[in-house]
């Protein structure tokens, strides 16, 4: 007994210097108190929550700090880095408590929920306006809420799908047809019938869990209802298009082009079943898969063991959703961006100054260039044009894919501001509580889909009112 | 119950306090100081806001409205439920397991017992991120898939475990009874070593058997431990929900949703933080009774 | 302490065939219980490649040292996050096998005014999932003790937990009553009672609450990531989150991560060894 206490006394003595030149350093100056009393500008700092926008995002992030320090003496950035899921719990957590960093990193559709803290930085009138000509106009409406303009996009990222291009031109796909004109829903059905062999599946989508929901979010928006609310604000997944939809997923399960266990292949699995040659088209697929499979081709070639184990030579390309009941395309798609926040203090308008060179800094120009040029999309703002331009890739881009995912980026469904944040939060917790598990309970064929549209409409009714919904 | 009411109504009228109440609260002042500053004051900040629509520049009050809200969602009580069934299932099985490990290791040298003591526990000390892609990996949905291919060689046909509603909830408590009772074993373990030999000495002179042994000497003499093991097992079941977050996302068509989820999607994903905290609060009201059903059923001769 | 079991004297092979039934059946346990750690350890060794790079196999194709490197060159604190754990560690178990002994002793032992409320008062401190008392706990910590990024802020909410006030309480109660008894004759007082009684008697206990306190402080993640800012002061678990990328993760520099994080405990686990097996020697007590 001695001994152990002896020995944990030790380490607690050594531990207690330690913590003793640690302390210090911690405390001191990060208080973001700029008074404009002197002539002097006064040093402040700005402080940013990220996660790993790409791949080597949060590498590059040290340069940024540097270069803006170096246009403004005065100004340090200071970076607080952290995971996908992490990043939007600590947040949370710093939102609810009143003290969010100076900016964020916010996808666009959690522009409603933090607006309503009202720490969101409505920054319309804040940023000077030419930093706000810089953007496409159509861009910023994804970071706009009624009037207000809550954010600065940086990326605008399409989900669609992804093809194998050897197995597609073994089953006789047009895959350049089907990129310029898009297909239908019949078209496709047929294409990945012919794409199922003993080897592989035709069609494979991860929708293990959570993710269910961006299977039925692609596809919904293809069959005529690009958002949960229609023009005159009733909800759209209870009309007859969505119960058609539903047969159609339904069908293509039963058609044997898809595993009856797709309902629990998850993100991983599905990338790991393209690399491996196991299916030939696979959703959802990213612009950047490009990149990555072109970099596990050129392992396979070199014979490298670092190789996806089991991985065939495979080559991506980008095929948009198929359309339904001769709807139009409407491609979903991701904004990412930057948003400024408040504390619960009443704000310090120098600060708020330097926190918006800060915002408009990293969402513009080589940041925001070297982001895009990492996902593989295209920019949003003139100079970010500009500085994309100068990039040099070592490995070549597909031209096909990228002239496809500019079309695809044209075609995205437009977002809609005009929904009243309220309706908003209700639609994602029925599309929460009652529309993805019973979607997850028809890919496990464990419910038909006429039992579920009418699960559905049921729940919309109890939310919305019987006069709130769609009905045809 | 009434025993204690009646003694604390005694206290109550002499308020002189003696020597040995002196020694009892200075042992476990230091521990009350840091529940009141770390728990007691969270817990009534929780307690007001669940009375608040909350927002950070000044919450709204909206009395007990989402108190209603919780108990007028279907999916609450599902979740309820769900949890129930999950207890049920992996606290007593996974308490007997454990038991019995801890006896069948004591016929062994030291040096043996120390080697499956540690091979039981190591899984313990890994972290959650990695065994949560092992069994990801196991549960592999197609015929490829660890258990599948398994399942296969014995001619049994493929199995959707995570994502059919019939076999999700087993998986994960499959998964819950198999990753380690590292911890149980070893309190079990401290407990039967605290067992005094003489006991036995004489039980043998009487010619005891070795279940006689077990049921009349190390059981009872177990029972604290088997009472603080079922209760933090207990509280533990009811607010998990790291396994349902990572594995299943309390899918599929909510058979694996957990009241800790809902209570983590609600803080968190809806930002409700009002209605997180009314739900918080309520399912600490039912595992409060549920640890006192226990204290009664197992607790009363031990206590005092 | 073996005596529960029979030591069959006269026929000794019947006590060697038991023993081996039993060791076989532990085996097998131990088996499927390892699993995840084996297949940890084994993947820790794969090359650090991206997506897809989950190498669905039993027995390691290649080996390299590789994602152990990688995981060292991902950040320039990758050491200090180890020395963080360790302090945190080290600070909370030190707290709470002093002060939960201590308030578990009273609880199990001193008849004092209000010990049944305050026991329930303090048990029902676990019953409150954490993600309520999380805000809270934030505001305090960070908006009014500005208390973020200090090694303080990572031990003080659990610098004596309920669930080890409880498990003393538990444990202490079934030592005989009859040898406090006798030491108050002999004229002890509770804190000699405690330090040259009840401690000697419970070491068994405080080294499992020792690593189990360790393991979870060691293990957490959710509180340090929310108290530190600075890369500097994360502790490990924080630090290996970062691993986890968009689409895409680095899968074996993880599973090294995990392997490196996990190593700590094994060594303080097979450094107590020895306290966890040590029998209670009431009779010597006594005497």
């Amino acid at each position: 007994m001695k001994k152990f206490i002896s020995m944990v006394l030790a380490l607690a003595i050594a531990a207690v210097s330690l913590t003793a030149c640690g302390a210090p350093t911690a405390s001191g100056g990060d208080s973001a108190s700029g008074s404009a009393s002197g002539a002097e500008p006064q040093t402040d700092t700005i402080t940013m929550l990220l996660p790993p926008v790409s791949a080597t995002y949060q590498d590059q992030l040290a340069v940024w700090a540097k270069e803006f320090n170096e246009m403004y003496p005065n100004l340090t950035l200071e970076f607080e880095k952290a995971s996908w899921e992490d990043y939007k719990e600590k947040l949370d957590v710093q939102v609810n408590a009143g003290t969010p960093p100076d900016i964020a990193y916010v996808e666009y559709d959690r522009v409603g929920t933090l607006a309503d803290s009202g720490l969101l930085l409505d920054i319309s009138s804040m940023i000077e306006k030419e930093q706000l000509e810089d953007f496409d106009s159509n861009a910023l409406e994804f970071y706009r809420l009624n009037e207000g303009l809550y954010g600065l996009p940086i990326y605008i990222s399409v989900q669609c799908l992804g093809g194998n291009r050897a197995m597609m031109e073994q089953a006789n796909i047009d895959w350049k047809s089907i990129q310029k004109n898009g297909w239908t829903y019949e078209e496709f059905r047929k294409a990945i019938q012919a794409g199922t062999t003993d080897e592989h599946y035709g069609f494979i989508f991860a929708c293990a869990g959570v993710t269910a929901a961006d299977y039925l979010n692609i596809m919904v928006k293809n069959a005529g209802m690009p958002a949960p609310f229609d023009e005159e604000m009733k909800f759209a997944y209870t009309s007859q298009n969505f119960l058609n939809l539903l047969k159609c997923i339904r069908e293509i399960i039963d058609d044997g082009s898809t595993p009856k266990e797709m309902s629990s292949v998850d993100a991983g699995k599905r990338w790991n079943m393209f690399l491996t040659g196991q299916t030939m088209i696979f959703g959802k697929g990213l612009a950047n898969f490009e990149g990555l499979a072109a970099a596990n081709n050129a392992k396979l070639a070199a014979n490298d063991a670092t190789a996806v184990e089991n991985s065939v030579q495979a080559d991506y390309v980008v095929l948009p959703v198929p359309t339904f009941f001769g709807q139009a395309q409407q491609a979903q798609g991701v904004a990412g961006g930057y948003s400024a926040f408040r504390t619960k203090k009443e704000p310090d308008p120098v600060h708020l100054d330097n926190v918006m060179k800060a915002l408009y800094f990293m969402s513009s120009g080589e940041r925001a260039a070297f982001t895009c040029n990492e996902l593989f999309v295209s920019a949003l703002s003139e100079s970010t044009r500009e500085a994309m331009g100068k990039i040099h890739n070592e490995v070549p881009r597909d031209p096909d894919n990228a002239e496809a995912m500019a079309l695809l980026t044209t075609q995205v469904a437009k977002p809609r501001p005009d929904i009243p944040a309220e309706k908003s939060a209700q639609a994602t917790r029925l599309l929460d509580e009652v529309i993805v598990p019973k979607f997850q309970a028809l890919l496990a064929g464990e419910t038909t889909p006429e039992q579920m549209y009418e699960a559905v409409k049921a729940a919309a009714i109890d939310t919305f009112g019987a006069d709130g919904i769609v009905t045809d | 119950m009434k025993k204690s009411d009646s003694s604390e109504q005694r206290s109550n009228r002499k308020w002189h306090l003696t020597s040995e109440d002196m020694w009892g609260y200075a042992f476990i002042a230091v521990a009350m100081i840091v529940f009141c500053v770390f728990t007691v004051y969270p817990v009534f900040s929780a307690f007001v806001t669940s009375f608040h629509k909350y927002k950070p520049l000044g919450s709204i009050f909206v009395g007990v409205e989402n108190y209603q809200n919780t108990f007028t969602n279907r999916l609450f009580y599902k979740a309820i439920w769900n949890t129930l069934v999950y207890t049920i299932f992996t606290v007593p099985f996974s308490l007997c397991i454990s038991f019995v490990v801890a006896v069948l290791v004591l016929p062994f040298k030291k040096k043996v017992q120390s080697l499956f003591k540690s091979m039981y526990y190591l899984p313990a000390v890994a972290s959650g991120v990695a065994l949560s892609v092992v069994w990801l990996w196991i549960y592999d949905p197609l015929p490829t898939g660890l258990l599948n291919s398994l399942l296969a060689k014995f001619g049994l046909g493929n199995v959707n475990w995570l994502g059919s509603s019939s076999t999700a909830m087993f998986s994960l408590i499959l998964m819950a009874l198999l990753a380690g009772h590292g911890t149980q074993i070893i309190i079990y373990l401290a407990a039967l070593l605290g067992v005094p030999s003489s006991l036995f000495e004489a039980a043998d002179l009487d010619g005891a058997t070795f279940l006689q042994k077990l049921w009349f000497i190390v059981i009872p003499l177990v029972k604290p431990t088997t009472l603080f093991l079922l209760v933090t097992g207990v509280i533990g079941s009811f607010q998990v929900f790291m396994n349902a977050y990572m594995m299943t996302g309390g899918g599929p068509d909510n058979a694996t949703t957990m009241v800790g989820l809902l209570i983590f999607n609600n803080a968190f994903k809806y930002s409700d933080y009002g209605l997180a905290c009314a739900q918080a609060l309520i399912l600490a009201v039912v595992i409060a009774l549920v640890s006192l059903v226990q204290f009664k059923l197992m607790g009363e001769d031990v206590e005092y | 302490m073996t005596g529960l079991y029979s030591q069959h004297l006269n026929r000794p092979w019947l006590r060697r065939m038991r023993n081996a039934v039993i060791a076989v059946f532990l085996l097998l346990l131990a088996v499927a219980t390892l699993f995840p750690i084996y297949y940890m350890i084994v993947s820790s060794f794969g090359p650090p490649v991206e997506a897809g790079g989950a190498s669905y196999s039993l027995f390691p194709s290649s080996f390299s040292l590789e994602s152990y490197k990688f995981f060292f060159d991902f950040s320039p604190y990758s050491g200090r996050w180890l020395l963080n754990s360790l302090i945190v560690g080290v600070f909370t178990v030190l707290g709470n096998v002093i002060f939960a002994s201590l308030a578990g002793y009273a609880f199990a032992k001193i008849r004092f005014k209000g010990k049944r409320f305050l026991f329930f008062a303090l048990l029902s401190a676990m019953m409150i999932p954490y993600q309520v008392t999380q805000v809270p706990l934030y505001m305090l910590m960070v908006n009014n003790l500005h208390m973020d990024n200090t090694y303080a802020a990572l031990v003080a909410p659990t610098f004596v937990t309920a669930y080890n006030v409880f498990l003393c309480k538990q444990f202490m109660s079934s030592l005989p009553t009859e040898i406090i008894e006798c030491a108050k004759i002999e004229g002890c007082n509770q804190m000699q009672i405690y330090w040259r009684i009840i401690l000697p008697l419970s070491k068994t206990v405080l080294a499992v609450m020792a690593i189990l306190t360790f393991m979870s402080s060691w293990n957490n993640f959710f509180w340090p990531f929310l108290m530190t800012s600075k890369d500097y002061m994360q502790t490990i678990q924080v630090g290996l989150k970062t691993f986890k990328f968009a689409n895409t993760t680095y899968f074996a520099p993880m599973m090294a991560g995990a392997t490196i994080s996990a190593l700590p405990m094994f060594i303080l686990f097979f450094s107590l060894q020895k306290y966890f097996l040590e029998g209670v020697t009431i009779g010597a007590v006594k005497g």
